[in-house]
């Protein structure tokens, strides 16, 4: 997509599709933000789906604050197994489109009609966000360089050519979402979802998102360091499968 | 006899005994219990006879008895390791399947929101 796209009237989902819509958010230890997150979600899609990740704190009350749906994983399963658990719930409560949003409130709602536009169009059944493609005020010079490297890695070793390959606004049609199948454990959940992308053979779109690099986002979400540990975890999962 | 392979024999045949015992009484898979006495039967008759070791090695290549036991405890103990952890991920993969059928069963759901 070029730039021109970007200075754009915010899309809206019809109102008829918005029962269908299915927002699934993964939380593990967010009970400070998750009822915010949720609530500003809920908003605009009555279907939000919180799946507490064995949180040791008030992540599962406060969810159900602000979500209608709110399941429990009994042990921390990580986030890949949180939202596949998310996923396969949204598809038993009949959702047609699904998608991923994270519980850090870096996402913003208005990016998730962009996402769904061209799937409820029926021009693609996967939409991926991409922070590269939009723009991302207070991006810090190293996380820029870490998500660069992510880039760099999934185009040699997943051999799909994404701009941004780590981002955890995804949309899906009923159909893709159904055959969706994340097995990793813990944070390179993000490679094999692209791994999917490829196989299924499923049209799929990068769209701009902007992700705001709240003081909370970046003291919750991934170090910079952990990346190498996650390269690591995902190549021996390959080897050992 | 020294005391020490005296003590090792004694080792070894205890652990056949018990590899046999279980197997009778149905707590090992045969091939198993054939592999783990054929381990520990090796290990008695090395014990007894170390230079039938040394004679092995030299076949192979090696020059001392101990080094390829030595070398054969490093490959059998990765073999252990590897098939550990291939166990550990299985079992993983079944306790997430567990937890997720339970946090579906569970799903607690609240009235719909107003939206905008």
């Amino acid at each position: 997509m070029s730039n021109e796209n970007r200075e754009h009237a915010e899309t809206e989902v019809p109102a008829a599709h918005r029962d269908d819509v299915f927002i699934v958010i993964a939380a593990y230890n967010e009970a400070t933000c998750i009822e915010e997150v949720a609530r500003e979600v809920s908003a605009s899609y009555p279907n939000v789906v919180v799946v507490d990740d064995g949180s040791s704190d008030e992540t599962f009350a406060a969810a159900q604050r602000g979500a209608r749906f709110v399941l429990r994983h009994l042990v921390n399963r990580g986030q890949g197994a949180a939202l596949q658990t998310g996923i396969e719930f949204a598809l038993k409560r009949g959702a047609q489109f699904v998608v991923t949003f994270d519980a850090d409130g870096q996402h913003r709602v208005e990016d998730v009609a962009r996402l769904l536009e061209p799937i409820i169009a029926g021009e693609c059944d996967i939409a991926l966000g991409s922070r590269f493609l939009g723009e991302a005020p207070n991006m810090p010079a190293t996380r820029r360089l870490v998500l660069k490297c992510g880039v760099l890695f999934t185009r040699i070793v997943n051999r799909v050519n994404l701009t941004d390959a780590h981002n955890g606004l995804r949309a899906f049609s009923r159909d893709a979402a159904s055959h969706v199948r994340i097995t990793a454990d813990r944070m390179a959940h993000a490679s094999e979802m692209i791994d999917f992308v490829r196989d299924s053979g499923l049209p799929y779109r990068e769209i701009p998102v902007e992700i705001r690099y709240t003081e909370y986002s970046m003291a919750k979400g991934q170090s910079s360091g952990n990346a190498i540990r996650i390269v690591l975890q995902y190549l021996l999962g390959k080897i050992f499968e | 006899m020294t005391p020490f392979q005296t003590m090792l024999v004694i080792v070894f045949g205890l652990l056949a005994l018990a590899c046999l015992t279980a197997t009778l009484i149905g707590l090992l898979p045969r091939r198993m219990a054939l592999m783990l006495f054929v381990i520990w039967l090796a290990g008695g008759l090395a014990s007894v006879f170390p230079d039938m070791t040394t004679r092995i090695a030299q076949l192979v290549g090696i020059d001392r008895g101990k080094d390829l036991l030595l070398y054969c405890a490093v490959v059998v103990m990765m073999i252990g390791f590897t098939m550990t952890y291939v166990r550990v991920r299985h079992l993983r993969r079944d306790i997430t399947r567990l937890v997720r059928e339970l946090a579906v069963l569970h799903a607690s759901e609240q009235p719909p929101a107003e939206t905008m």
